[in-house]
């Protein structure tokens, strides 16, 4: 109900009389006006009118389906790893190997994945909406003291979206740290896909704020999610994403 | 529903005291009271509206339904032609929120703004998410001007395209309004934002209102924020700036999507009121604050406050 809630003074003071005493201003109570609620007002026209072709635009954008999906994509009620943080980052590590072979793991924050994404098909707009902002995707070339130090992270805060990274978490701390099958080399450096968000410090992530080397790709996180739905479509693939235990708890 | 609205009585009172014993005479229109000796001024004001062009869509969710321009414009339309001076205000994150923005970068919620007839915004964090670049692609859709007087823009492209202030003038009365930006760091990719320098806002208030009220004379001034209403660890909200400046009237602020219940009344550094208004998010509400000025003496008091929710019907303003 649109309605103005207004104050009205009540009639204490009348109209310019000089009333110099306070007694006489002092309301005698909170008075409410309401205004009523008309039928006759609607939306300007002239602006739905203007908005219209962008909106059409739009939406024609946004209901196009690019994929689809066999499984409901779903944050998991405090999991350690969750269907929804596997294919996000299974995306960020396969789109950002197109460009950077090299890449060993991908990592992301649960905290930036905005909606579940429901068996079916899949549309721009469900893109959008999972991941509005528009950060970029960065390749970080880090020691191995500092993915240690993002694996202590991670398991601090009960588990993230990853890739090609696997870890299990006891007493929450990280146990068992393997990239590629093999436990973490403290004497080399491994190369991590996330987004410029985490990569300058956003959600608190530690072990990145000290690369070695940092590439910026330019190339949006949700462009990057379109990008894969597209080609496991073009490769006539749904997407089916699974556990695999890459992180647990115990 | 009955949330709003009132003004501080005692400070009312107080103001009031000295003059004629004016009054808003229940529900008659300000306008009504127009006369030689006395001139009304209302304004409207919005904050962090997020790209909602449309309204929240009819899911279920707890703000379907509501916001959108066109009831706005409809709103403020109706507005206008009941009262004879009216300033429309924005306090920041015009954009960022629904894709209109992501496909369109701006331009479509300024060209709304432009044609509603804003009267002036500030830049909230989110102005930055394209940075100064997709910034300086979007404020040329602006017939408004940004106000940013503690972003020094200098050594960017954005240099000279905005404003630290404007003054108003209505009927005689002069209205200055400035705006104040929060910190940039750790809230927006530091590449959003290289080169812009920030100013200390309570120092750059204080000068600005200053000049505002004793300068130029100002019977109003208003600072548009974007610093967000409060905060647990002491980092300048809209109520630390109110409480440690001098000069500023009113405070429309904005950032941290706070719906208040009614404005709030601070004590200033020199015992003065000082309003803190903000309006929630998404263009839910346009918040009302009239004022009355006396001609000669220049003195003024809020009249009323009000919010307007904007849903599928609107109200008949007349009752």
């Amino acid at each position: 109900m649109a309605r103005l809630i207004k104050l009205g003074f009540p009639l204490v003071c009348m109209a310019w009389s000089i009333i110099a005493c306070s007694k006489y201003l002092a309301p005698v109570k909170q008075q409410y006006i309401q205004y009523q609620v008309g039928d006759s007002v609607s939306a300007d026209s002239a602006y739905i009118r203007y908005y219209l072709p962008y909106k059409q635009q739009l939406e024609a954008e946004m209901d196009r389906v690019i994929g689809h999906l066999d499984v409901n994509l779903t944050k998991g009620d405090n999991a350690p790893e969750t269907l929804l943080g596997n294919f996000f980052a299974d995306a960020l590590l396969a789109e950002g190997r197109k460009s950077y072979p090299d890449a060993e793991f991908s990592f992301g924050t649960k905290g930036g994945l905005r909606i579940e994404l429901q068996r079916g098909d899949i549309t721009i707009g469900h893109l959008f909406e999972l991941m509005p902002f528009e950060n970029e995707l960065v390749l970080l070339e880090l020691s191995g003291q500092n993915v240690q130090q993002l694996a202590q992270f991670i398991a601090s805060t009960g588990g993230q979206p990853i890739s090609g990274i696997r870890m299990k978490i006891k007493d929450n701390q990280p146990v068992d740290v393997q990239i590629a099958g093999k436990p973490i080399d403290t004497s080399r450096t491994y190369k991590l896909l996330t987004y410029d968000y985490l990569a300058n410090g956003g959600d608190n992530s530690r072990g990145l704020e000290n690369p070695v080397n940092r590439i910026n790709l330019g190339k949006k996180v949700r462009e990057t999610l379109i990008d894969y739905v597209s080609q496991q479509t073009r490769e006539g693939k749904h997407i089916n994403t699974q556990l695999d235990g890459r992180i647990t708890r115990n | 529903m009955e949330e709003l609205h009132a003004i501080n009585r005692r400070n009312f009172l107080k103001q009031a005291g000295s003059l004629a014993a004016l009054s808003s005479l229940g529900s008659m229109p300000l306008a009504a009271m127009a006369n030689d000796e006395h001139v009304s001024l209302t304004i409207l004001h919005t904050n962090d509206v997020h790209s909602r062009i449309e309204p929240f869509p009819m899911d279920g969710s707890r703000n379907q339904g509501l916001g959108g321009v066109a009831r706005r414009a409809t709103l403020v339309e109706r507005i206008r032609s009941e009262q004879p001076n009216v300033l429309l205000l924005d306090a920041g994150d015009t954009v960022q929120g629904t894709p209109y923005f992501n496909l369109f970068g701006g331009k479509v919620e300024l060209e709304l703004m432009s044609k509603m007839g804003y009267d002036a915004s500030t830049f909230g964090n989110h102005e930055f998410d394209n940075g100064l670049e997709g910034l300086a692609k979007m404020l040329p859709y602006a017939r408004f001007p940004f106000l940013t007087a503690n972003y020094d823009f200098s050594n960017t492209i954005l240099k000279g395209k905005t404003r630290d202030y404007i003054i108003f003038k209505k009927q005689g009365l002069r209205i200055g309004v400035f705006g104040l930006g929060i910190q940039l760091d750790g809230l927006v990719d530091p590449n959003h934002y290289r080169d812009v320098h920030y100013l200390p806002p309570i120092d750059t208030a204080n000068a600005f209102a200053n000049r505002l009220k004793h300068d130029y004379k100002c019977s109003l001034v208003v600072c548009l924020s974007h610093l967000g209403y409060r905060y647990s660890d002491g980092q300048v909200s809209d109520q630390v700036l109110a409480a440690n400046t001098r000069g500023i009237d009113l405070i429309i602020g904005g950032h941290t999507h706070t719906f208040m219940p009614q404005p709030e009344h601070i004590r200033n550094l020199d015992g003065e009121i000082t309003t803190v208004n903000q309006v929630g998010f998404a263009g839910i509400n346009l918040g009302r604050l009239d004022y009355q000025f006396e001609r000669q003496s220049g003195k003024k008091k809020l009249v009323t406050a009000g919010r307007y929710e904007i849903s599928e019907r609107l109200p008949a303003l007349n009752g």
